[in-house]
């Protein structure tokens, strides 16, 4: 099969996952106890406001009603109207949307660059010192709870160092880039960690193969064999991670987003399931589904560059 | 072996500097330090705003603006009546006025747009005289109309969420250009203070009417026009508010031309801005920093007293629940000095009456004292006397109910009383207190008027429509027959004392609870002076300086 009727396939699949996901969402945030009305309205709403503000939005309609309208709108990119903000669903996500993938992106930018530079620095420099501090260091980033880490990155290079802002996300370009670094950079430590030590011992193992030795043996530098003929073939696993935590990041940010006030689809999804506003939550879960989905095409349309052997059935 | 000893560690640096350097060079001219409190904040206004040629000023070092970082964002549609959500509302009382403001102490009202209001003899009417020359943010003059639609919305309309608190207004009439009558179904002694209230501000008629159609574009109420201290152009969620001076403001001209308000939730991330220089006022500062920020020399931190408290809802129907003997007990085995300083590091008060501090709180009242001798006294005179098991539902994330409840699970094991502490997601609790599915659990309450009404109503009187008594579903029908007898009362004298009688019959009968008062806080840079919390956790903008 050659690549563009791979690309078809694969397409073909994610309309059909992501059907799935619309089905299990709607159904999961339904079944979650607590009232949206209520929940917007406050402790001191009485049922009969409730009921009425259960009407205005809709929550009275039959499920499938709600669900028909649901497909709807993704069909047509209308999704609803939120029912804590009373303004469009698309309105809301079409802004967070870049902030998020802004971040994503860029963390794992930062993370890439941590991983090359790290990676193979602890591999060619195995058993020794350089390998234990870097093994270690990031074993530190990966156990410490992202608040904490952003916190310190925020002590020490905002407050003391006046590098970065402490928060925000910034109105132009590169107040974005400058906004953004610290954030970014503490979900890049903690995604480096792994891949890090994944390509370490990918590098360890390779660096033995057959055709590595033959290459060391026609005399090639050892910077020849490592970028031309160990990296490649190691980065292959690293790769196939990589595409994964790109899905962790999408919706993992939550953390980070609260603490930097970065206003990207976490921090939104998190207050509209605290509370219950099923639009928005039914949005954006489709959203960040179509991106993992659409980054691990990516991840896998890859490979073949990486190792021209990969072949697609 | 791969090696590459001499040039790995030249390269690395090089990696991790360009790595850094990127992002520093992109903003290249752009100052890492936050700007002063005095320089133009164009760089935080939303695209596509433009700033109204009166506020530009000649020269832009001379506009004062002020920084704000807040908890959180609001999210209600932004007409004072539709408001459900405490952001919303703290901004709401910069931007529109209500014919009536509380007065700095919480005891009272005082002038608002109105400088004259009266009851008529029989109390069905009450006659409010408007201030002169009154005008909106764009030079649009305040009419009676306007008056009549605003108030008419906040008592009727089907989106109001405070018509409850209306429920007395039958009617708004105009009488003459200067003077509004409301008339009243029954007579009511809070009205003055529900005119003082948030949502009974004052819009114009014509964005009255457009608010209440059914697609009426929420969005389009941030270009508000209101008699406020400040005005907003528009709002986006996730950009900062920002609030700008009305040039044509009735109480004087504020001294901060410009308030910018952006939203992190984090609370260590407010302080460190705050400590950093790039915000100048935060709110919500959780009390454990209060001393440490205050003592930073450039930096005040303090709490306010506002109407607050804090309680442990009981179950009134539910076994051992229903016996007098064992909520009396409760009471008296909770420290409640304990909890103001282990979970409010002693910046909380007592509760000593069963509503917060304000008009007509009887602080004569003495509560229940913590007596461990007494508590188990009245345990073994009650229906249990080996004790019992009781489950008490806490708000996870909530970090006050959390401490307060081990606390009270210590405290009353002292009793027998083994508290299974269950952490569910606050609408999860929100939804089991509504339907009586719980059997205890720590709340709290924090006044929206100045009036006891509200309170007394929400906490004591029994029944679906009046919330069971705080979910208690304590039902006591000659308390409720007083409450109803006071709420009509307008002798101030008279009611006082009802409310006094009130009170003392609640705490008795003990269907919860009480702990402590708790303040609200904030923290400021030392060259903001003037910004005050009041009772009501409102802060007004328009007493703020920037002294720098």
């Amino acid at each position: 099969m050659g690549r563009v009727q791979y690309i078809g396939r694969r397409l073909l699949m994610m309309v059909l996952v992501l059907f799935g996901v619309t089905i299990i969402i709607f159904s999961m945030v339904r079944l979650i106890p607590g009232d949206p009305a209520f929940l917007i309205l406050g402790d001191r709403a009485t049922n009969e406001a409730a009921a009425q503000l259960r009407e205005q939005l809709g929550l009275n309609k039959p499920l499938l009603t709600q669900y028909w309208e649901f497909i709807r709108g993704i069909a047509t990119g209308q999704l609803g109207t939120s029912l804590l903000y009373r303004q469009p669903v698309i309105n809301l996500v079409a802004r967070r949307v870049p902030v998020s993938l802004f971040l994503a992106f860029y963390a794992m930018s930062l993370a890439a660059i941590l991983t090359l530079t790290f990676g193979v620095l602890a591999a060619v420099n195995r058993g020794r010192w350089v390998d234990h501090v870097v093994r270690i260091a990031f074993l530190f980033f990966i156990t410490t709870p992202a608040f904490w880490l952003g916190i310190l990155l925020i002590l020490l290079l905002s407050l003391r160092l006046h590098l970065f802002p402490v928060s925000g996300y910034g109105q132009t370009l590169t107040d974005h880039f400058r906004s953004l670094f610290l954030p970014a950079l503490t979900l890049a430590l903690q995604l480096s960690a792994v891949l890090i030590r994944n390509l370490r011992g990918q590098i360890i193992t390779v660096q033995y193969s057959d055709y590595v030795r033959t290459a060391r043996s026609k005399g090639l530098s050892e910077r020849m064999v490592l970028w031309r003929h160990t990296l490649r073939n190691a980065l292959i696993p690293v790769v196939t991670i990589f595409g994964l935590q790109f899905g962790y990041l999408v919706g993992g940010t939550v953390v980070v987003e609260t603490v930097f006030a970065v206003p990207g689809l976490g921090q939104l999804l998190i207050q509209s399931i605290t509370g219950r506003d099923y639009p928005v939550v039914q949005a954006i879960t489709v959203i960040a589904a179509f991106f993992v989905i659409l980054v691990n095409l990516i991840v896998d349309l890859s490979y073949s560059f990486l190792d021209p052997r990969v072949s697609y059935e | 072996m791969l090696t590459f000893a001499k040039s790995q560690v030249k390269w690395v640096a090089l990696v991790c500097v360009l790595t850094m350097l990127v992002p520093m060079l992109a903003a290249c001219g752009t100052p890492a330090a936050p700007a002063p409190a005095t320089q133009v904040a164009a760089a935080q206004a939303p695209s596509g705003t433009q700033a109204p040629a009166a506020t530009q000023a000649p020269a832009a070092a001379a506009k004062k603006v002020l920084r704000m970082s807040r908890q959180t964002e609001p999210f209600s549609p932004f007409i004072p009546w539709q408001i459900d959500d405490n952001p919303a509302l703290f901004i709401s009382v910069n931007i529109y006025d209500s014919l009536l403001r509380m007065t700095p102490d919480a005891q009272g009202v005082q002038a608002g747009l109105a400088t004259k209001w009266e009851a008529a003899a029989d109390g069905l009417s009450w006659t409010f005289t408007l201030r002169d020359n009154i005008k909106y943010s764009d030079g649009s003059p305040l009419k009676p109309e306007d008056v009549q639609a605003s108030i008419m919305a906040v008592a009727k309309s089907p989106k109001s969420s405070w018509a409850a608190n209306y429920a007395a207004v039958k009617d708004v009439q105009i009488v003459d250009p200067k003077t509004i009558k409301i008339i009243l179904s029954q007579p009511f002694a809070a009205l003055p203070s529900v005119m003082a209230m948030f949502c009974a501000a004052i819009l114009p008629a014509d964005l009255v009417k457009a608010s209440e159609a059914k697609d009426f574009d929420v969005t389009t109420a941030w270009k508000t026009r209101g008699t406020g201290a400040y005005y907003s152009e528009s709002w986006k969620k996730g950009d900062p508010i920002i609030l700008k001076r009305n040039p044509n403001y009735w109480n004087g001209t504020p001294a901060v031309d410009e308030v910018d308000i952006d939203y992190v939730p984090d609370d260590n991330t407010r302080i460190l801005k705050l400590q950093g220089g790039e915000t100048d006022v935060i709110d919500f500062v959780p009390l454990s920093q209060i001393a440490s920020l205050s003592g930073q020399g450039n930096i005040k931190a303090q709490p306010f007293t506002i109407a607050q408290m804090y309680f442990i809802m009981l179950n009134n129907t539910v076994k051992p629940l229903d016996d007098l003997k064992v909520r009396q007990a409760l009471n008296y085995a909770t420290d409640k000095e304990a909890i103001a300083k282990t979970v409010f590091f002693g910046q909380a008060k007592v509760a000593n009456a069963p509503i917060p501090p304000g008009m007509y709180q009887d602080k004569s009242l003495i509560g229940y004292p913590f007596d461990l001798a007494k508590a188990k006294q009245l345990m073994a005179a009650s229906s249990v006397p080996n004790g019992f098991k009781l489950e008490m539902q806490v708000r996870s994330g909530n970090a006050d109910y959390t401490n307060i409840a081990t606390i009270i699970k210590d405290e009353w094991s002292k009793i027998g009383v083994d508290v299974n502490l269950v952490n569910l997601e606050t609408s999860v609790v929100r939804t089991n207190y509504r339907s009586g599915n719980y059997q205890s659990e720590p709340s709290g309450w924090s006044n929206d008027m100045n009036d006891p009404t509200q309170i007394v109503n929400y906490e004591m009187n029994g029944g679906p429509n009046m919330q069971f008594a705080y979910w208690t579903r304590y039902d006591n029908k000659d308390l409720d027959a007083a409450i109803a007898k006071a709420d009509v009362e307008l002798d101030p004298a008279k009611r006082q004392a009802m409310y006094y009688d009130i009170q003392k019959k609640f705490q008795d009968d003990a269907p919860l609870v009480w702990t402590v008062y708790a303040p609200a806080t904030a923290a400021w840079q030392n060259y903001v002076t003037g910004f005050v919390i009041d009772g009501l956790s409102y802060y007004r903008f328009e007493t703020v300086k920037i002294n720098k």
